[in-house]
């Protein structure tokens, strides 16, 4: 077995440690690093917290995943079915504490882009869409969006379209809640009176300038910036247990 | 109760050209497959698909022509990458795209379940699709009368045919979906027509032995087709998992330019069930 440390294993981990023990937490569709981070995170330091799949099962028994994020098989043992519109109320009520979602393009307000690069009535590039990304950015306490490219390209001055509210954009009463954006490169945050981007850790192997570096706008960095943590043999076994196929690898390319 | 049982030849007449067609089941999931390829074998035109999280179903209609508006709010292959004929029909203006999300689109079709002619939801109050739906009167701000919170009043999503695969269900239209229900049930109260594929036929008797496990009531629905495999290659739990090489093979197909070739060997030839 390999012993060096794999991107995926260090922003699954970190992706992890953004989720509090008696947090419900909710992964969408095309998910494979959220569903790990959430597996981690409960068999680690969130025991308690209370895990509802794309796939609708309620704290599902985990044995591996697929490459789809809503595949019926990881709904295994689960105590319950919860609907995704029962998980869009809960997260109108506020109680749903966090989402894990995605961008081909973010800018330094935290304006996510997963709609269309170019013009949307005559699109350049199609995109996917934003799913429910439009929906709970506002309103969820704590969103972690991640990026497996950490380039120029997706980290831009401007997003061609706002799919995902950043702070510059939501209403005043959106602006308390958390925004998180763990790359390949590091941890982001906006823990800032301006309520721009800066870097909060820098993965192993990687620094700061080079992360600013590969980033399209002037990049912030907190004044307690560090290294990224790295986790534990038990967490990369735990990793690779769950996730035989190397099914978190393709979003990597 | 009026016997509903008909065939997938039929029932897929249901659906006129130019209507408004939701289906069942998400992403790769309970999608009703053998009734899309019915559609396309049938050679529908110019239908107005939504629906929250498509995948195959919207872009095989969309690959075979058979599309002229799409409403999502994400349409991809989840982690095998973009819906091949969306992207490219999309980017050619072949097609109509009209962003959604989520959540509002589900609202969409709960204010129809309800009777209502819009519901409300949080969220969206920044983003850009929301300037786009206010152009197209899906969604509008509005302010809630007794607190004056703002919010935004989705307009009800009444499609004019739903089409979903079940697993079970009786000759009446009696329906059993087992295991996760995505939106089918709200969708199905949502419908002016409902057409429902099933795995399996069962008598009415073994209906009425276990009336909890009845998802659908026969009144909701227009048709049942008995249909095996109606979801492959997408996964109809307790009957089958998802054949993910399947969906390869057809990623490849239109990655290559054959996608011709994928329509005539997987559609129409293949046999009718």
């Amino acid at each position: 077995m390999k012993e060096e440390i794999e991107i995926s294993d260090l922003m699954i981990y970190a992706m992890a440690s953004q989720i509090q023990n008696f947090d419900t937490v909710l992964h969408g569709v095309s998910s494979p690093l959220p569903i790990l981070a959430m597996s981690v995170a409960r068999k680690t330091h969130a025991p308690d917290m209370a895990y509802i799949s794309g796939a609708e099962g309620v704290d599902p028994d985990l044995d591996r995943i697929y490459p789809s994020s809503f595949d019926v098989r990881l709904n295994r043992n689960a105590v319950a079915y919860f609907g995704l519109h029962e998980a869009f109320d809960l997260a109108q009520r506020g109680e749903l504490n966090v989402m894990f979602l995605g961008a081909a393009q973010i800018d330094r307000h935290g304006n996510t882009n997963l709609s269309v690069i170019g013009d949307i009535d005559r699109p350049k590039v199609q995109l996917p869409g934003g799913a429910a990304s439009a929906f709970l950015m506002p309103i969820t306490p704590k969103v972690v969006i991640w990026v497996t490219r950490h380039s120029s390209r997706v980290f831009v001055e401007e997003v061609d379209f706002v799919t995902g509210q950043g702070y510059n954009t939501r209403p005043e009463e959106c602006k308390k809640n958390e925004l998180v954006v763990i790359s390949n490169l590091g941890v982001m945050n906006f823990k800032n009176p301006g309520r721009v981007m800066q870097i909060q850790s820098y993965h192993p192997g990687h620094d700061v300038d080079e992360i600013k570096e590969k980033t399209g706008f002037d990049l912030l960095v907190a004044p307690d910036v560090s290294v990224t943590p790295v986790p534990g043999p038990e967490v990369i076994q735990l990793i690779r247990t769950i996730d035989p196929d190397d099914v978190r690898r393709t979003e990597f390319g | 109760m009026k016997k509903v049982l008909t065939s997938l030849e039929e029932a897929a007449k249901f659906i006129q050209d130019g209507d408004l067609v939701t289906f069942g089941g998400a992403t790769f999931h309970r999608a009703p497959m053998e009734f899309v390829r019915e559609l396309v074998r049938q050679g529908r035109k110019d239908l107005n698909l939504v629906d929250r999280e498509p995948a195959m179903d919207f872009d095989l209609l969309i690959g075979a022509g058979c599309v002229a508006k799409v409403r999502t709010g994400m349409l991809a292959f989840e982690i095998f990458g973009m819906a091949p004929n969306f992207r490219k029909k999309s980017e050619s203006g072949e097609i109509t795209t009209k962003e959604g999300a989520c959540q509002p689109i589900i609202a969409g079709f709960r204010a129809a379940a309800m009777g209502l002619p819009s519901l409300p939801v949080k969220g969206m109050l920044g983003s850009d699709l929301l300037e786009i739906s206010e152009v197209i009167g899906s969604q509008k701000l509005m302010k809630d009368p007794f607190t004056g919170e703002t919010m935004i009043a989705v307009r009800a999503i009444q499609p004019d045919v739903v089409v979903i695969h079940a697993q079970k269900g009786d000759e009446y239209g009696n329906v059993r979906i087992e295991g996760p229900f995505y939106e089918d049930v709200i969708k199905a109260k949502a419908a002016k027509r409902l057409v429902v594929t099933v795995e399996e036929l069962i008598p009415n008797s073994q209906i009425r032995k276990k009336p909890e496990a009845t998802t659908l009531p026969h009144f909701l629905v227009d048709a049942v087709v008995e249909t095996p495999g109606g979801a492959y290659p997408c996964s109809c739990f307790n009957y089958y998992d998802v054949d993910y090489d399947h969906i390869k093979k057809y990623l490849k197909a239109a990655a290559e330019g054959r996608f011709e070739d994928y329509l005539d060997e997987q559609v129409y030839k293949r046999k009718r069930t």
